[in-house]
C-alpha cells in the first residue's frame, strides 16, 4: 500500500489476502488512481466519440434522415460535456496523477485519500449525466447551457447540473492536492525552476481550476435554483438577466480552455527535448509563457459574447490578441529546441510534431475570432466548431496520445508497438484535418452550428460529407490503439527503466515503479537530473549549483514566479 | 558493413517519409476542400442559404455596407495568418528533414539552453503584429458601428421579435406586422441604400438575427433590446437564420430579407397595408372540425381529428396559451406532396379558422409549424 514516506520493501507487512478488485477499489496509490483515471476517461472518450459519429452521420447529407432534432440536441450536449468534463480533464488529471509525484521525486500525492475521492467522483458524475437518458431525455441545452433555454427542459438538465457540480468538486479537490504536492513534497534539490515543464503546466492548470471552477459551480447552483425553486437569477421577468449566465459561464469557460490545453503543452514540452537529445530551449521562457497564458486566460471571457451587444468589445479583443504572444513564444521555443538536434521519430515525437503542426491552425483561426467585426460574422457558425476542435482534438487529443505513448512503458513496464502507433498517428492526422478543416469554409459561408439540418447550398453537402468521412477516419484510428494496448498488456514486460534516454526523475525508478516510487534519488542539479547522471554535470547544471553544500526545498524562496498570477 | 549502413539509411528515409506524408495529406485535404468549393452547384435553392459561388477561403459576397467593410478587412488578417502558417510549418518541415537522427550521430548535439536575443525578438515581433491587428480591428469595428450612432437617425426602423421558433417583423410606423409560419419564416422587405435600424427583442430564450450576406449577427435577448443599423446596397433576396441555439425548432428558424428599390418598397408597403383578400367562400355545408385548445405543454386537444375525403373543409383552432402563438399545419397535404403551412397564426388566447386543401383518403399528421414537436393525427376517409 502507498505510504507517504519512503519505506523499504521488506517492511511492507500486509500483502496477501486481498482480492485485486478490493485492492483497486480501496487504493490510495497515486499510480493506481492515475491508471483508473486514464482507463475511465478513455471509456468516456469512446462514448463521446460514438456520439460524434452519430452527429456526423446525421450531417453527412442535408435533410433529417438519421436522428430527430431532439435526439440531435441531446447528442451534441452530452458529446461536448463528456469530452470536456469526462474525457480530457480526467485524462490529464490521470496522467498528472501518475507522473507528477514521480517527476518531483515524491512518494505519493499530498492527500492520498482525497485523491481517491476525487477519482471516484468522476464515474459517479458520468453516471448522473447519462442517467438523464433514463428519465425522459438527457440534457439538451448545449454544453454551454445558456439560460433561459436551460431553464426549460426536463429532469435531464437537473442531472446535468448535478453532474457538473460533482465533477467540479472533484476538480477543485484535485487542484488543491496537486498544488500542495508540488509546493510541499518536492525532493531535495528540486527547486521550482528545476521542475519539469509538465509539472509547471499542472501547477498552472491547478491554479486555474481553483479560481475558475467555483465560479461555474456558483452559476450552476443559481440555475438549479431558477429551475426548481423559482429563483430569478437569469429570468428577466423576475428582474434577472440572461447575459449574467454567459458572464459566469465563460469566466469559467475560457480558463477551462487552458485547463484543457496547458497539460498538452506540458507533455509536448517534455517530449521534444528527449527525442531531440537537446535541452529545452528557453526553460524560463516556457515557465513565463505558461504563467502568462494562465493569467491572461482570466481576462478574455467575454470574447465568447461579442454578439450579445452587452460587453465592451475592444478590451476583450485586445487581451484575446495578447494571449497569442505567450503562445507564440512556446511555438518558437519548441522549434528552437528541435533545431540542431538529432530527432528520433518514435510515436511520442510524431504526436508532438502533429500537435505543433495542427494546434497552430487552432491558434491562428482563434486569432481571427479576436477581430470583432469578423467575429460578428462567424460567431456560432462552423468556424467556431472548427476552431474549438483544432484546439481540443489537434491540441488536447494529440497531446494525450503523445503522453500515453511516452509514459506507457513507465506505467506498465511494456513498450507499445511502434508500427501500430505510427499507423494510428497517420489515420488520426488525416482524419482530424478531413473532419475539421472543411468546417472553416462552411463557417465562412455562414453555416451555423447546432442545427440538425442545413440548407443544400452550393458546396455545403460536399464539405459536410467530407467532414463526416473524416470523423469515421478518426474513429478508425482509435482501433489500432485499443488493439495495441491489448496485445502489449498481454505481452512480456519488455520496457527498461529509461527506454527513451529521458531527462526527468520518473525514469530514475523501475518500470513500473514500486508502490513507494523510489529506492534512491539521483542528485538534482538542473531540470535534467537523469541527463546529468548519464553525461556528467554539464557547465549549465554546475552553474546552477547553489553556494551552500546542499539545497533543501524551502518555500520562502523569493524566485517563485507563480506569484505573478 | 556498407549493407548495414544502407539499411539504416533506408530506415531513416522511411521515417522521414512517414513524417512528411502527414503534411502532404493535410495539403491534399485543403486542396480537395478548395476544388469542392469552386465546383459550384446547380441545385441551389434560392429560398435558403446565402447563394454566391460556394464556400472558400474568403467570406461570402457581402451585400451591406458594414459587410463590405468586414470583407475588405478580412484579407489583411488572412494573409498574416497564412504567412505565420507557412513560416512555422516550413520551419517544422525543415527541422524534420534536416535534423533527423543519423546512424553517425553518436555524439550529443550542441546543448543550447536558450538565446536571450532570439527569444526577445520572437516575443516582440508577434507582439507588434497583434498590436497592429488590434489597431486595425478597432478601426474597422468603429466604421462598422458608426452606422449605429444613435444620434444619426435611421430612415426606418424594423422591430424584430424572435420566439420559439419563429420571427415577427414589425414596421410600427407603417402598421405592418408579419409573423412567419412554416420553415421559410417571414420575409423582411427593405429599401436599398437607406439606413435601416433593426431592433431585436426576444420573448422566451435567446435568439440571434443572422443574415450571412450582411456578415453580421446580433443576439435577441429576453429583457434586453439590442439594435444595429444596416444599409443594404444590392437588390436581391437574402436568406437569414437564427444563429443562437434555441431548442428543438432551432434548425428551422429561417427568414428572408428582400432588398428592393425604394419605389418597389413603397409598392410593397401599400400592398401589405391593403386589407387581406376575403377568403374564398366555402360551401355553407362544408364540415368544420375544431381544435378546442392548444398549448405548448399539453399540445393539441383533441390529438385525433377525422374529416371526409376530397371534400372542402375547415378547422377552427383556439389557442389556450397565454403568451405563445400557435397554428394548424398539415404534413404532406399539398398536391405536390409538400407541407401545407398555416397562412396565419392564432395569437395567444385567440381563435382562427383555417381552410386546408381537400385531402385524399389516408392518414395525415397535423402540427404547429412554430413548434414542430406538437403533432396530432388527421384521419381522412369516408
Amino acid at each position: 500500500m502507498a505510504t507517504t514516506t519512503v519505506t523499504h520493501p521488506g517492511t511492507i507487512a500486509y500483502q496477501g489476502r486481498r482480492s485485486w478488485i478490493y485492492e483497486w477499489l480501496t487504493t490510495t496509490d497515486h499510480k493506481k488512481i492515475g491508471k483508473m483515471y486514464i482507463f475511465t476517461s478513455f471509456l468516456f472518450f469512446i462514448a463521446g466519440g460514438i456520439m460524434a459519429l452519430l452527429i456526423r452521420t446525421e450531417l453527412a447529407f442535408p435533410g433529417v434522415q438519421f436522428v430527430d432534432a431532439e435526439t440531435y440536441n441531446q447528442l451534441f450536449t452530452i458529446h461536448g460535456t463528456t469530452m470536456i468534463f469526462l474525457f480530457v480533464m480526467p485524462m490529464f488529471v490521470g496522467l498528472a496523477n501518475f507522473i507528477v509525484p514521480l517527476q518531483i521525486g515524491a512518494a505519493d500525492m499530498a492527500f492520498p485519500r482525497i485523491n481517491a475521492l476525487s477519482f471516484w467522483m468522476i464515474p459517479l458524475g458520468g453516471l448522473l449525466l447519462y442517467s438523464g437518458y433514463a428519465v425522459g431525455g438527457a440534457a439538451n441545452a448545449g454544453w454551454t447551457g445558456y439560460a433561459p433555454l436551460s431553464a426549460q427542459g426536463g429532469a435531464g438538465l437537473d442531472l446535468w447540473l448535478m453532474a457538473l457540480v460533482l465533477l467540479g468538486m472533484s476538480s477543485v479537490l484535485g487542484a488543491i492536492n496537486f498544488m500542495t504536492t508540488i509546493f510541499k513534497m518536492r525532493a531535495p534539490g528540486m527547486t521550482l525552476l528545476r521542475m519539469p515543464l509538465f509539472v509547471w503546466n499542472t501547477l498552472v492548470t491547478s491554479v486555474l481550476l481553483l479560481f475558475a471552477v467555483p465560479v461555474l459551480t456558483a452559476g450552476l447552483m443559481m440555475l438549479f435554483i431558477d429551475r426548481n425553486y423559482g429563483g430569478g437569477f437569469f429570468d428577466p421577468a423576475l428582474g434577472g438577466n440572461p447575459v449574467l449566465w454567459q458572464h459566469v459561464f465563460w469566466f469559467f469557460g475560457h480558463p477551462e480552455v487552458y485547463i484543457l490545453i496547458l497539460p498538452a503543452f506540458g507533455i509536448v514540452t517534455e517530449i521534444l527535448p528527449v527525442f531531440s537529445r537537446k535541452p529545452l530551449f528557453g526553460y524560463k521562457a516556457f515557465v513565463f509563457a505558461t504563467s502568462a497564458i494562465g493569467a491572461l486566460g482570466f481576462s478574455v471571457w467575454a470574447h465568447h459574447m461579442f454578439t450579445t451587444g452587452a460587453v465592451y468589445l475592444p478590451f476583450f479583443s485586445f487581451f484575446t490578441f495578447l494571449i497569442s504572444v505567450p503562445t507564440g513564444i512556446k511555438f518558437f521555443n519548441w522549434l528552437a529546441t528541435m533545431w540542431g538536434g538529432q530527432l528520433r521519430f518514435s510515436t511520442p515525437l510524431l504526436y508532438a510534431l502533429g500537435f505543433i503542426a495542427l494546434f497552430l491552425i487552432g491558434g491562428l483561426d482563434g486569432a481571427f475570432l479576436a477581430v470583432v467585426p469578423f467575429d460578428f460574422h462567424v460567431q456560432d457558425t462552423y468556424w467556431v466548431v472548427s476552431h474549438l476542435h483544432y484546439v481540443l482534438v489537434a491540441g488536447a487529443v494529440f497531446g494525450i496520445f503523445a503522453g500515453l505513448f511516452y509514459w506507457f512503458p513507465k506505467m506498465t513496464g511494456r513498450m507499445l508497438n511502434e508500427r501500430l502507433g505510427k499507423w494510428q498517428f497517420v489515420l488520426l492526422f488525416v482524419g482530424t484535418n478531413l473532419t475539421f478543416f472543411p468546417q472553416h469554409l462552411l463557417g465562412l459561408d455562414g453555416m451555423i452550428r447546432r442545427i440538425v439540418d442545413y440548407a443544400p447550398n452550393p458546396g455545403w453537402p460536399e464539405l459536410n460529407l467530407l467532414s463526416s468521412i473524416g470523423a469515421f477516419v478518426i474513429a478508425l484510428s482509435i482501433l489500432p490503439f485499443i488493439w495495441n494496448v491489448f496485445i502489449t498488456l498481454r505481452g512480456p514486460r519488455n520496457a527498461p527503466d529509461d527506454p527513451w534516454e529521458a531527462n526527468t526523475l520518473e525514469w530514475a525508478t523501475t518500470s513500473p515503479p514500486p508502490s513507494y516510487n523510489f529506492d534512491s534519488l539521483p542528485p538534482i542539479r538542473s531540470e535534467r537530473p537523469l541527463f546529468d547522471l548519464r553525461h556528467g554535470l554539464t557547465p549549465h547544471a554546475a552553474a546552477a549549483l547553489p553556494a551552500g553544500p546542499t539545497e533543501t526545498h524551502d518555500e520562502t524562496r523569493a524566485d517563485a514566479p507563480e506569484g505573478s498570477k | 558493413m556498407p549493407l548495414v549502413g544502407l539499411r539504416q539509411r533506408i530506415a531513416s528515409v522511411r521515417e522521414t517519409r512517414f513524417a512528411t506524408v502527414a503534411f502532404v495529406a493535410v495539403l491534399a485535404a485543403i486542396s480537395a476542400a478548395c476544388s469542392g468549393a469552386a465546383a459550384g452547384h446547380p441545385g441551389y435553392e434560392p429560398g435558403y442559404g446565402p447563394g454566391g459561388p460556394g464556400p472558400g477561403f474568403f467570406p461570402l459576397q457581402p451585400v451591406s455596407q458594414g459587410g463590405t467593410l468586414v470583407s475588405n478587412f478580412y484579407p489583411f488578417i488572412f494573409w498574416i495568418a497564412v504567412a505565420v502558417f507557412v513560416l512555422v510549418e516550413g520551419l517544422l518541415i525543415w527541422i524534420v528533414l534536416r535534423y533527423r537522427r543519423r546512424p553517425t550521430d553518436t555524439e550529443l548535439p550542441k546543448q543550447t539552453h536558450g538565446n536571450g536575443v532570439l527569444e526577445v525578438i520572437w516575443t516582440l515581433i508577434p507582439a507588434i503584429i497583434v498590436t497592429a491587428m488590434f489597431v486595425f480591428t478597432v478601426d474597422t469595428l468603429g466604421k462598422v458601428e458608426t452606422a449605429q450612432d444613435p444620434a444619426d437617425n435611421p430612415q426606418m426602423t424594423v422591430d424584430v421579435t424572435g420566439f420559439q421558433w419563429q420571427w415577427t417583423f414589425e414596421y410600427k410606423d407603417k402598421g405592418i406586422s408579419l409573423t412567419g409560419t412554416g420553415r421559410d419564416g417571414p420575409t423582411m422587405a427593405l429599401p436599398i441604400n437607406e439606413k435601416i435600424r433593426i431592433r431585436l427583442h426576444a420573448t422566451d430564450v435567446i435568439h440571434s438575427f443572422y443574415v450571412p450576406q450582411f456578415l453580421y449577427k446580433k443576439d435577441a435577448i429576453p429583457g434586453r433590446t439590442n439594435e444595429f443599423d444596416v444599409i443594404v446596397q444590392q437588390v436581391g433576396t437574402y436568406a437569414g437564420q437564427c444563429a443562437e441555439f434555441c431548442g428543438i425548432g432551432h434548425a428551422d428558424m429561417h427568414f428572408t430579407v428582400q432588398a428592393m428599390t425604394p419605389a418597389d418598397f413603397d409598392a410593397w408597403v401599400a400592398q401589405q397595408q391593403a386589407p387581406p383578400p376575403s377568403a374564398s367562400a366555402l360551401p355553407s355545408n362544408a364540415p368544420l372540425v375544431s381544435v378546442t385548445s392548444v398549448g405548448v405543454v399539453q399540445g393539441f386537444t383533441p390529438k385525433e381529428l377525422s374529416v371526409a375525403a376530397d371534400t372542402p373543409w375547415s378547422v377552427s383552432l383556439t389557442n389556450s396559451d397565454a403568451a405563445v402563438p400557435h397554428n394548424f399545419s398539415i404534413h404532406s397535404a399539398n398536391a405536390d406532396g409538400s407541407d401545407w403551412n398555416a397562412p396565419i397564426n392564432a395569437d395567444a388566447g385567440g381563435s382562427v379558422t383555417y381552410q386546408p386543401p381537400a385531402l385524399a383518403t389516408g392518414e395525415y399528421t397535423f402540427f404547429c409549424s412554430l413548434h414542430p414537436n406538437m403533432t396530432g393525427t388527421l384521419h381522412v376517409g369516408q
